[in-house]
């Protein structure tokens, strides 16, 4: 596996003086080609900004990103469309396909912009949809589309210029809990059978179990996931140090309020054997995450 | 495509986008089309007239406007001058006519129909034979009620209607032909010529002719000059207004096609913010937006332009009067202006476009 996408010491401050924030504050990271990486965090903690760096929608105050070698946050502003559109792959939260394009449209649109012939265009955007299980649906406008195909649509547009890397912002955040692993199953795929490199960011607890890493950004700084547990009730990672604990039976266990704990001394008198179930794959997933980036 | 997609998807939206140019460019074509026609009425005698120039009293150098008083001397001599192939006598003189409780402007030429001068297309009944009798307009001895036969009172006297002329109202009336004896006693002025239609033998010099004019006393001047003498004078009464409203129709153009695709640029502010993180540039983005207007404009001018069309034969069929020319270069001008309202609407909605970050699009 070769690094793809590197970013160094990377802040982004918006404002100036005292009304300055900053977003990200020294983030380093790598992708190898072929993983999926997932960025986790809060709301606010600065992850949005994170990914619009890493995919040169955002330019950093200070640090750099590499793509491919290229430090592509040194480019000017003109060269970077060109980047985004041939080494970028982009699915959002929110879809966002063009209401007045069927699905084959969207997808044939972007390879069109970076240059390919309509019916060359076309033809690929139409094999990929199939390739996605869309072939029934390649006509449809985005309002005739469920959510999960709109997300798959989008994922087909987001690889039509056969991308280096793949960077998802909360993809999941608009799906039931199916559709939802169906998409990060996909993107799962995309990693594995392409060799292509997936960033995902998203506070959905469900999808790290298709990550190959995840890393934990607060506060605009990437944590220390070894430092971090699972409230066995609501599934929000909690740090250590900020946590409600219950020591029980010799195990110590972590929780994000005095609620969730009063909740989960409540439950066992009650089903407590379903709980466990509940942190045990997180925990063991833990334990596979690497520790903080430098 | 996806220009024509945008607009396509709220059929309501382009079709009031497509009326509201239309009726813009309609107002244009038929404002335009209506100056066009006063100056074709007001150059229409001289168009039709005997000769390529006129002589008239010194320092007269326009047809309508001013009156021309021509000594006898010079009428006699002209005629004779070397160059000279024929000098058609005539006299002007506006009048106000009354009928039927109803003023208007008349125009009174006096010609010799044997020589030419007067009316050069008759609806119906013939010239005049005698000083008792006159041509009118078609249109306005229509509009007065006034037929062949019927006998009609201008200044003291009364005249028979013996024909009916076409293609003579104007600006400020209509023209109408009597025989120069006619004119001489009604202006009570026995001998008077305001002008001569002046034919030139072929090879004949002009500033030659023009100095042998001059040493008689009055002025040559080319039918060109004089009508764009009269050209001058009208556009200093018709130009301001008439431009003012063709500006505001271009204006109010460019408001309908610009809200509607600043509308549809904003709300799919968010549409466009993707492709632009997706990696399309603005000059993309702008050919869209442009495209939009651009397709908004010309449906509006195709649909203007044909209702135009209509209107200007509604217009005079209802109003003869009015004359409305609306010509193939028109058309062409208009069909630009079109272009360039789609150029000018697409201005804001290009400017909305730079300006949107493409990270908005992570921002939920």
């Amino acid at each position: 596996m070769t690094t793809t996408l590197a970013i160094r010491g990377v802040t982004k401050q918006f404002g100036h003086g005292a009304t300055s924030v900053e977003a990200v504050r020294g983030v380093g990271l790598s992708v190898e080609s072929g993983e999926v990486l997932l960025i986790m965090g809060p709301s606010g903690s600065g992850k949005s900004t994170l990914l619009s760096i890493m995919g040169a929608l955002l330019r950093p105050t200070a640090g750099t990103v590499t793509l491919n070698g290229v430090a592509i946050s040194q480019l000017p502003e003109r060269d970077l469309p060109p980047v985004r559109l041939r080494e970028f792959g982009f699915v959002f939260q929110d879809f966002n396909l063009l209401a007045a394009l069927s699905a084959l449209e969207n997808v044939a649109l972007v390879a069109e912009l970076a240059g390919t012939a309509r019916a060359e265009a076309l033809r690929r955007a139409g094999e990929l949809l199939t390739e996605l299980g869309l072939a029934e649906r390649v006509a449809f406008l985005p309002d005739q589309l469920s959510g999960g195909e709109k997300q798959r649509v989008a994922i087909a547009r987001a690889l039509i210029n056969d991308p280096s890397v793949i960077l998802a912002d909360e993809p999941t955040a608009n799906l039931d809990s199916s559709n939802g692993h169906e998409i990060m199953r996909t993107l799962r795929a995309v990693a594995k059978e392409r060799g292509r490199s997936v960033v995902i960011v998203s506070h959905d607890q469900r999808i790290r179990d298709i990550a190959d890493r995840v890393v934990w950004l607060e506060d605009g700084q990437l944590r220390d996931l070894m430092t971090m547990a699972v409230d066995p009730v609501c599934g929000m990672s909690v740090e250590h140090d900020r946590a409600v604990t219950l020591e029980q039976g010799g195990e110590l266990r972590f929780f994000c309020s005095r609620g969730c704990r009063a909740e989960f001394l409540g439950e066992l008198d009650g089903p407590a054997e379903t709980r466990p179930a509940r942190t045990g794959p997180l925990a063991s997933l833990f334990q596979a995450v690497r520790p903080k980036t430098p | 495509m996806l220009a024509w997609r945008n607009l396509s998807r709220d059929p309501i939206r382009l079709l009031l986008s497509v009326a509201g140019v239309a009726v813009s460019i309609v107002l244009i074509l038929l404002l335009v089309g209506y100056r066009s026609g006063i100056y074709a009425q007001a150059s229409a005698y001289l168009d039709h007239a005997p000769g390529s120039a006129l002589v008239a009293e010194r320092g007269v150098a326009d047809f309508f406007g001013t009156t021309s008083t021509l000594e006898p001397r010079v009428v006699e001599q002209v005629a004779s001058l070397p160059g000279v192939a024929a000098a058609v006598p005539i006299v002007t003189q506006f009048v106000v006519f009354e009928e039927h409780g109803r003023k208007d402007g008349m125009f009174l030429v006096g010609y010799d129909p044997a020589k030419g001068g007067g009316p050069w297309r008759l609806a119906a009944g013939r010239e005049p034979a005698t000083d008792e009798e006159i041509v009118l307009d078609g249109v306005a001895a229509g509009q007065h009620g006034i037929g062949l036969g019927d006998r009609i009172r201008i200044l003291d006297r009364d005249l028979a209607v013996v024909g009916l002329s076409e293609d003579t109202t104007f600006w400020s009336g209509s023209m109408a032909f009597a025989r120069i004896g006619a004119l001489e006693t009604l202006l009570r002025a026995p001998g008077l010529r305001s002008f001569l239609l002046v034919t030139p033998t072929p090879g004949a010099s002009l500033p030659s002719l023009t100095t042998a004019v001059s040493s008689l006393g009055a002025d040559l001047v080319p039918k060109s000059t004089l009508i764009a003498n009269d050209r001058r004078l009208l556009a200093r009464v018709y130009d301001a207004p008439i431009g003012l409203m063709v500006a505001i129709a271009f204006v109010i153009g460019i408001l309908v096609v610009g809200l509607v695709i600043y509308t549809s640029t904003v709300e799919r502010r968010r549409e466009y913010g993707a492709l632009k993180a997706i990696g399309a540039g603005n000059r993309a983005l702008y050919r869209v937006v442009a495209t939009q207007a651009l397709i908004a404009a010309l449906l509006g001018a195709g649909s203007g332009a044909v209702l135009a069309v209509v209107g200007e034969r509604a217009l005079m069929a209802w109003r003869p009067q009015f004359r409305v020319e609306i010509d193939a270069a028109t058309l062409v001008v208009v069909l630009a202006s079109s272009l360039l309202m789609a150029a000018i609407a697409s201005l804001v909605p290009a400017r909305a476009l730079a300006g949107l970050e493409p990270a908005e699009v992570l921002r939920s």
